[in-house]
């Protein structure tokens, strides 16, 4: 179960000069402690991947629902929690494979980018420089955490 | 960054009070601000005088009038948006400033000559530099929309769109030959056909006023254009009547190009563009015209997105389009050049490409790494936070402030907050002291829930739903003094 980030956004005005650290500070050490404190005997490997999420999710919510790439992140997660919700399908058909027979520049960033491929180029690109942003600022909150923690940490 | 959310606001309120108005009202407002305005030289006691009958806004405080009296009279033209009133009050200074002087500039040009554009330019290189980039992007983006609104409209270009609407009309208004209001959504509404064009040029002409920009326009039509000496190449090239319907939106789009490129060298740049042949730019628009009732700002915005063919290039409408996108494209990947370490040298769209998504990639690995570094870290991690959130208060010492903005940011989402005094209260993460967090997060809860009502449009339920885990966030764990002095690693990026 995934631990629960969801809140609504403080911000919803926030154009694009990047998520807003305070709160994803916020949102995510709370999901951490909230991944800490509800399944403190899960292994580290599905507690990592939680807390993955929740660093995803925390990011997606500070971005703000302006943004194409978090509203897609978002689904993605809320997707894939709802699914592991339910009984566990098997996964569906997935996504069929593109037939890349014109390998345009773009592709293996939309792959990359949440949401990147429902976009066109100009859009695309905006929305990477807005996701690289946010995902600099969750990864350099997220080693502050584990500096902090110290090497004394476990 | 919040005297941008702000400034941006205010002017969108202001494009919307344009917008509303349209066309006699807003010139109906320029005109009523004239001749006041053109009565008074920028004097303070005259421009308090005039900012009582012009105060159309209730946001026209008193306080504001003498908060700073330069911009004051700057001010009642801004009135007639009067969303501007928030930007200043909320950031006085010279670089908020620039926005109203900008704003008012295009109202003074309907009066006076440009004689106060001057000392309004120099807060342009203040101001274009930090907004720079988001007006770029906004108005990219809002551009985009032009080719998004032809691929598929997305909600993700609708907030955008109205951004760059707002930046639009402030570029539109950062240069003196800026059109009116009314002028800027007639212009739109002259799609369609090369003779409303024309209809459109020789309106323009007759409803005129005495600026510079408009005599100009109508004497010598070839090119004398924005008080630039870009005049040569352009005026062998264009007839009158088309550089005068297109004047305005060249100006328009060369306020963009110069906007971007750092705006008070506009003239070096509109030279460089103006190496244009004429080009009705209602057969670029004219596609739009469709759509063009559909919605005033995307019409106004679409005004924004004129431009002009360049010299020996073809005048088709699809590859000015194609122009266009590709600039909007060379921007973004200039400005991803930044964001991405080490690519400053790299040229080439392919391998800038490359570069970006080996750092996406590097960074969702790290993301990867991190957490389950942190899914290790689990026992200590409860008061590790506090921890955490402590040493951040002795990092930063704006602690109050921070916890202000904090408060502040989380107690009215609909108005964007000091986001400012946050960013640079905090060194890198946290800025939130340990003792007052808990209480400010139980604050601050209920008027989030309460608060805010603005789903995002496809997740609506998340965004709004919430259940607000553990008030008693994090028991009572002092703050640990071990780990005082220990400077946050932050990812050598």
């Amino acid at each position: 179960m995934k631990s629960s980030t969801r809140n609504p956004n403080p911000n919803p005005d926030t154009p694009r000069f990047g998520p807003s650290k305070l709160m994803l500070a916020f949102r995510f050490l709370r999901a951490l402690t909230l991944v800490h404190r509800t399944a403190p005997n899960s292994s580290n490997a599905a507690r990592s991947r939680r807390i993955q999420r929740a660093a995803f999710a925390s990011m997606a919510y500070s971005a703000g629902p302006r943004r194409a790439w978090s509203r897609a992140l978002l689904c993605r997660l809320h997707f894939h929690r709802a699914r592991r919700r339910c009984a566990r399908r098997s996964r569906a058909a997935g996504v069929p494979r593109r037939p890349s027979t014109t390998r345009s520049p773009a592709d293996g960033l939309r792959r990359l980018v949440p949401g990147g491929t429902g976009m066109d180029y100009c859009s695309l690109l905006e929305e990477t420089a807005d996701y690289i942003r946010c995902l600099s600022e969750q990864v350099k909150l997220m080693q502050s955490i584990v500096d902090s923690v110290g090497p004394g940490g476990r | 960054m919040e005297m941008n959310e702000d400034r941006k606001f205010g002017l969108e309120k202001s494009h919307g009070d344009h917008l509303s108005n349209r066309s006699s009202g807003v010139s109906a407002d320029w005109q009523f601000n004239t001749p006041a305005m053109s009565a008074a030289p920028p004097h303070p006691s005259t421009a308090a005088s005039l900012v009582p009958p012009l105060t159309s806004s209730p946001l026209l405080s008193a306080p504001v009038p003498e908060a700073f009296v330069p911009g004051l009279w700057n001010h009642h033209t801004m009135s007639v948006g009067g969303g501007n009133i928030r930007n200043t009050t909320s950031a006085i200074g010279s670089i908020p400033i620039g926005r109203p002087v900008a704003m008012s500039s295009k109202g003074m040009l309907l009066s006076t000559p440009p004689v106060i554009f001057p000392p309004s330019l120099p807060h342009f290189p203040a101001d274009s530099g930090f907004i720079e980039r988001a007006a770029r992007f906004s108005c990219l983006s809002g551009s985009s929309f032009m080719d998004m609104n032809l691929l598929r409209p997305s909600q993700s270009v609708a907030p955008a769109r109205k951004a760059s609407k707002v930046v639009m009309e402030t570029q539109v208004q950062n240069t003196e030959l800026s059109m009116t209001g009314d002028k800027a959504v007639s212009l739109p509404a002259a799609y369609g056909s090369i003779d409303q064009s024309r209809m459109d040029t020789q309106r323009d002409r007759r409803s005129s006023h005495i600026s510079n920009s408009e005599s100009q326009e109508t004497n010598f039509c070839e090119g004398g254009q924005e008080g630039n000496v870009d005049s040569s190449d352009v005026a062998g090239n264009s007839s009158p009547s088309d550089l005068c319907a297109n004047k305005r939106k060249r100006t328009i789009r060369d306020m963009e190009k110069d906007q971007v490129q750092r705006g008070p060298q506009s003239s070096s740049e509109a030279t460089k563009d103006d190496t244009e042949t004429k080009y009705k730019v209602e057969q670029n628009s004219s596609k739009h015209g469709g759509k063009n009732g559909k919605d005033n700002s995307e019409a106004a915005k679409e005004g924004y997105v004129h431009v002009r063919a360049r010299r020996g290039q073809a005048t088709n409408s699809h590859s000015l389009a194609e122009r266009v996108r590709r600039e909007k494209i060379s921007e973004r990947m200039k400005y991803l050049q930044e964001l991405v370490p080490g690519c400053s040298k790299v040229t080439g769209k392919a391998v800038m490409l490359d570069e970006i998504i080996n750092y996406v990639q590097s960074l969702q690995r790290q993301v990867e790494f991190l957490s389950m570094k942190l899914a290790a870290v689990n026992p200590q991690l409860d008061f590790s936070v506090e921890r955490l959130l402590a040493k951040n208060l002795r990092h930063s010492h704006g602690s109050p402030l921070s916890i202000a903005g904090f408060s502040q940011e989380m107690s009215y989402p609909q108005v964007y907050p000091s986001q400012q005094g946050l960013g640079h209260a905090g060194s890198s993460t946290m800025v939130i002291p340990s003792d007052t967090y808990r209480r400010t997060m139980m604050n601050t809860q209920l008027p989030i829930m309460s608060g805010y009502k603005e789903p995002s449009i496809q997740m609506h339920n998340p965004w709004n739903e919430e259940i607000i885990m553990q008030m008693d966030y994090d028991a009572n764990h002092p703050p640990n003094a071990q780990e005082m002095n220990r400077k946050p690693d932050g990812f050598a990026i």
